[in-house]
């Protein structure tokens, strides 16, 4: 382990949290409200980070160190992103701080507060600006606008994407960095601009678009997108919450108009149909068993299609209150959660292309009961996946599996609801935010023991960074000299 | 003739063989001495030591002047610079061996921009013969052109069709979205070139030329098309087990391959997803049996032995399959073979030496044309002549029905940019097509022989 490079590393991404932790200050600013507790943040950030920065050290990072470092980044980033919120005082405790901006970092969108229209505009406005740095990752943020940091950083970029395969589109990483943070900034310009001209006013547009393209949703009204009431609102809310669910790199290949490549994607073909199919079978529930839920035909579609968006892209926005849909309905929303939105895309889940692999090497292996010679290689998008790489991906489903286990076993202590225990865990390692029962849309995490509310943080980060990476800080060997 | 063999392997010895008997100069080129002198000792050749792909060599073998130049060494690319180089020095038609799957990909744009005459593939064709044998019933006669992508076969008009008694132009009508067509006709001893007014009767011989799908999906409109074989088993995942199950996959046939290397399995499942790959020794008739391979309605044994082909196809016969095809290069044992009861053996080798014959021996007669290939068919009666379109020839880029044709002249498909057309009134031929012309009566050395004299 090279603790240096990583002491250093960490220290430069401390830095860059000062800086960014500059934008809601103005924002206090302008507003006229108490900017001390950004101010006071800012100081202490530069204090411990300086000295990290200047250790001299040469910049070899490998899979290890990148792992480490990724998974150490965002523990400091969320300790210290929770201080403004903390010296604010609208929060009861340090834990609460701590899971509101994990929620916003980890782009989860769980959140602890009842009321949120009466917080000030700049701890609003650090709520959402974290989920929107936390969406493209921290890191990659680094790499993108820093000079040059070293030559072997493909294995940070590798430990932070989400995906089960992580490619360039360029041949250089900082490049690649640099283009995906163009398109996601252009896709937040391009919501903010739809929804202004929608009728919604500036302060909340920004907020809210910061929320949906990190597909995080943390909302600026306590009764989410439904507070405006306005259809057109909830159609590009639903619309950039879908286009943020995509792989980013198919925006690459769109503008370089390699449209073949785009076509060849199975992960979203499937995501379409996964999407299309759990619309059309909500939609069949709620008029079989309830009629139409308020209003017309049109108005039901236009409520389904935009919480299937919300829960498959792990965005957990809200226009209607989905505790009151069937029994049939939550389960679909609840495989939905599992599911997630696609690698290399902002949203949560175990991704798409891990869910296709998934079910191809289980038809692989039941077609070797019949014939037990065959030779068979999966696919995906018509190249063969190598087995490294399916054996990870079947891992990372095993430890899903039994981080999801154990973490509901120790929120049942808290005694709620099987249904709000089950999907509390799922929304949070999903990082999808509002689950079913008492953490539904309309309700929150308030109720939560402080221990809960920690283990629901680390669900949220263990989402976030794809499990491995927070095992790995936590396995002993990791930390061993030879 | 001048002919000039590079490579003196199993497919360069043996043309040299048929084309010095059929008194042809040939000089064969090889840097291997002991092949060289195999040869030098048994043919009545020339040959010189060296590398075919060195314009020295061509030139002291006298590429100048030569009229053929085949590359047939063992190696794609020293090919290519063969035919390359020996079309620089004025070679007039050169004929490389590309085999390698990744080349045919784009094999026409890779031919037109190395001057590449003529492709030759082994694999690929006996790939070809073998789905064949496995597609129409025997006594029909198959021929190809365009590199397998077009096919002509005769079939007699039965009582019941619904082609009889309606003329061509009605049945086009019906039949237009099928990319093939009616292309000559015997009725008694004569030999029609049909027109939309032609009827069908009973007891006509047609011939029909298209795609290998428009053919098979006419055989099935006429209730003709018995599909015998559903599902098939192929033994040895070589080049030729690669191209054929590719085929067969089209076909809506059950391709299963036995390979007996894991890393070879594992390209061939990446290659073929609907394919069933097994890893094995597919000589183990416990692993045959374990597979179920009776219940197949063909095997196919492409192993890279000879030996094992033959015998494992006999022990396919006697287990009771119905189509038994062994792949064999070595003639000797066809004999045995055939004794025994295997009627289907093939020799990628013979076919790849027929089929360059057949076009040295459509030269001889056409001297000067770019023809690719020459078939006669309707007892000699007709010739079907694939064409290579240069800048040179007339009417470039005129629509088929302006074309001043003679009589008895049918234009009836053309290479376009790597895709088949079977062309109608709006067609164009335009330089670097193929196109097959069908004649009846009618001598045609070059392309341009087709257009009415001015």
């Amino acid at each position: 382990m090279n603790y240096k490079l990583i002491l250093r590393t960490l220290g430069l991404t401390l830095l860059l949290e000062a800086a960014c932790l500059f934008i809601p200050m103005l924002v206090s600013f302008f507003y006229r409200e108490n900017p001390v507790p950004f101010a006071i943040t800012i100081l202490l950030l530069l204090a411990i980070g300086f000295p990290m920065v200047l250790l001299k050290t040469n910049s070899q990072f490998f899979d290890q160190e990148g792992f480490v470092v990724v998974a150490l980044i965002w523990v400091l980033f969320c300790l210290f992103g929770a201080l403004p919120f903390y010296f604010s005082g609208c929060f009861n405790s340090f834990i609460d701080c701590i899971f509101e901006v994990t929620s916003g970092f980890t782009t989860t969108g769980a959140s602890i507060l009842t009321e949120v229209e009466s917080l000030p505009h700049g701890i609003l406005f650090w709520r959402s600006f974290s989920s929107w740095l936390g969406g493209m990752g921290v890191l990659i943020f680094t790499l993108a606008f820093l000079p040059k940091t070293g030559e072997r950083t493909h294995a940070l970029v590798r430990a932070e994407s989400p995906g089960p395969v992580t490619s360039k589109l360029v041949p250089q990483t900082a490049k690649s960095s640099k283009i995906l943070y163009t398109i996601y900034i252009i896709l937040t310009l391009a919501e903010i601009l739809c929804l202004c001209l929608a009728g919604m006013p500036v302060f909340d547009s920004i907020l809210h678009s910061f929320a949906t393209i990190c597909t995080g949703g943390f909302s600026t009204r306590n009764l989410s997108i439904g507070a405006y009431g306005s259809p057109a609102i909830e159609i590009i809310v639903t619309i950039f919450m879908l286009l943020s669910a995509l792989n980013f790199a198919m925006y690459f290949l769109l503008i370089t108009r390699r449209f073949v490549s785009i076509l060849k994607s199975d992960e979203l073909r499937a995501f379409w149909l996964i999407v299309l199919g759990a619309i059309a079978l909500i939609m069949a529930n709620i008029i079989s068993t309830s009629g139409m839920v308020n209003g017309s035909f049109g108005d039901t579609l236009r409520q389904v299609c935009f919480q299937v968006a919300s829960i498959i892209t792990t965005t957990g926005f809200a226009t209607a209150d989905f505790n009151l849909w069937p029994q049939f309905s939550h389960i679909i929303l609840l495989l939905l959660m599992v599911v997630g939105g696609c690698a290399g895309s902002t949203a949560g889940g175990i991704k798409v292309s891990r869910a296709l692999l998934l079910s191809r090497c289980i038809q692989r292996d039941l077609r070797k009961i019949s014939h037990p010679r065959a030779v068979k290689v999966v696919k995906l998008d018509g190249n063969a996946v190598d087995e490294g790489t399916l054996a990870r991906v079947f891992s990372f489903f095993t430890c899903y599996a039994f981080i999801v286990s154990l973490s509901i076993l120790i929120l049942s202590l808290d005694d709620f609801s099987f249904q709000t225990t089950v999907s509390a865990v799922f929304a949070c390692i999903g990082n999808i935010g509002p689950g079913l029962d008492m953490v539904g849309p309309m309700g929150n995490f308030s109720a939560f023991s402080g221990l809960s509310k920690l283990l629901l943080s680390l669900c949220m980060l263990i989402g976030r960074l794809e499990i491995f990476p927070v095992i790995i800080l936590f396995t002993p060997s990791t930390w061993k000299r030879f | 003739m001048k002919i000039i063999i590079i490579g003196a392997g199993k497919v360069g010895f043996t043309l040299a063989q048929h084309l010095s008997m059929e008194n042809h100069e040939v000089t064969i080129i090889d840097r291997n001495e002991t092949a060289i002198r195999h040869a030098s000792d048994a043919l009545d050749v020339m040959c010189i030591k060296g590398s075919g792909a060195s314009p020295a060599t061509l030139k002291a073998a006298g590429a100048e002047s030569a009229d053929f130049v085949l590359a047939a060494t063992s190696l794609d690319e020293v090919n290519m610079l063969c035919s390359l180089m020996a079309k620089q020095l004025g070679a007039k038609y050169t004929i490389a061996r590309i085999r390698d799957v990744d080349y045919t990909v784009d094999l026409s744009a890779f031919q037109r921009d190395l001057n590449i005459d003529m492709v030759i593939n082994p694999e690929y064709s006996t790939a070809i013969e073998i789905s064949h044998l496995l597609r129409y019933p025997p006594a029909s006669n198959i021929d190809t052109f365009l590199r397998g992508n077009v096919e002509l076969l005769g079939i007699t008009v039965q009582p019941g069709d619904f082609i009889i008694g309606r003329s061509l132009a009605d049945l086009s009508r019906q039949l237009k979205t099928l990319s093939f067509l009616f292309c000559a006709a015997q009725r008694g001893d004569e030999v029609i070139i049909p027109n939309g007014s032609f009827v069908p009767q009973v007891g006509d011989k047609l011939y029909v030329i298209g795609t290998p799908m428009g053919l098979h999906q006419y055989f099935r409109l006429l209730g003709r098309y018995v599909p015998k074989v559903h599902s098939v088993i192929i033994v040895g995942g070589s080049r030729i087990a690669h191209y054929l199950a590719n085929m067969l996959e089209h076909m809506h046939i059950k391709v299963t391959i036995v390979e007996n290397q894991e890393d070879r399995c594992a390209f061939l499942s990446e290659q073929l997803p609907k394919a069933l790959i097994l890893y094995g020794d597919g000589t183990d008739q416990e692993l045959l049996m374990t597979e179920h391979f009776t219940n197949h309605d063909a095997f196919i044994a492409l192993t890279g032995r000879d030996e094992d082909n033959l015998l494992i196809s006999l022990y396919a016969k006697q287990q009771g399959l119905k189509k038994v095809i062994a792949k064999s290069n070595r003639t000797n044992y066809e004999g045995i073979a055939e004794s025994a009861g295997l009627e289907s053996i093939l020799s990628p080798k013979m076919i790849t030496v027929s089929r360059i014959l057949r076009v040295v021996r459509g030269f001889e007669n056409k001297k000067g044309s770019i023809m690719v290939a020459l078939y006669r068919f309707a007892d000699n009666e007709a010739e079907a002549a694939e064409f290579q379109i240069t800048e040179d020839t007339l009417y470039l880029g005129v629509p088929m029905k302006e074309l001043p044709l003679k009589p008895g002249i049918l234009i009836c498909a053309i290479l376009h940019k790597g895709a088949v057309i079977i062309p109608s009134g709006n067609d164009t031929i335009d330089p670097g097509d193929r196109v097959i012309v069908i004649s009846h009566d009618q001598v045609i050395c070059e392309f341009n022989d087709i257009y009415q004299d001015l």
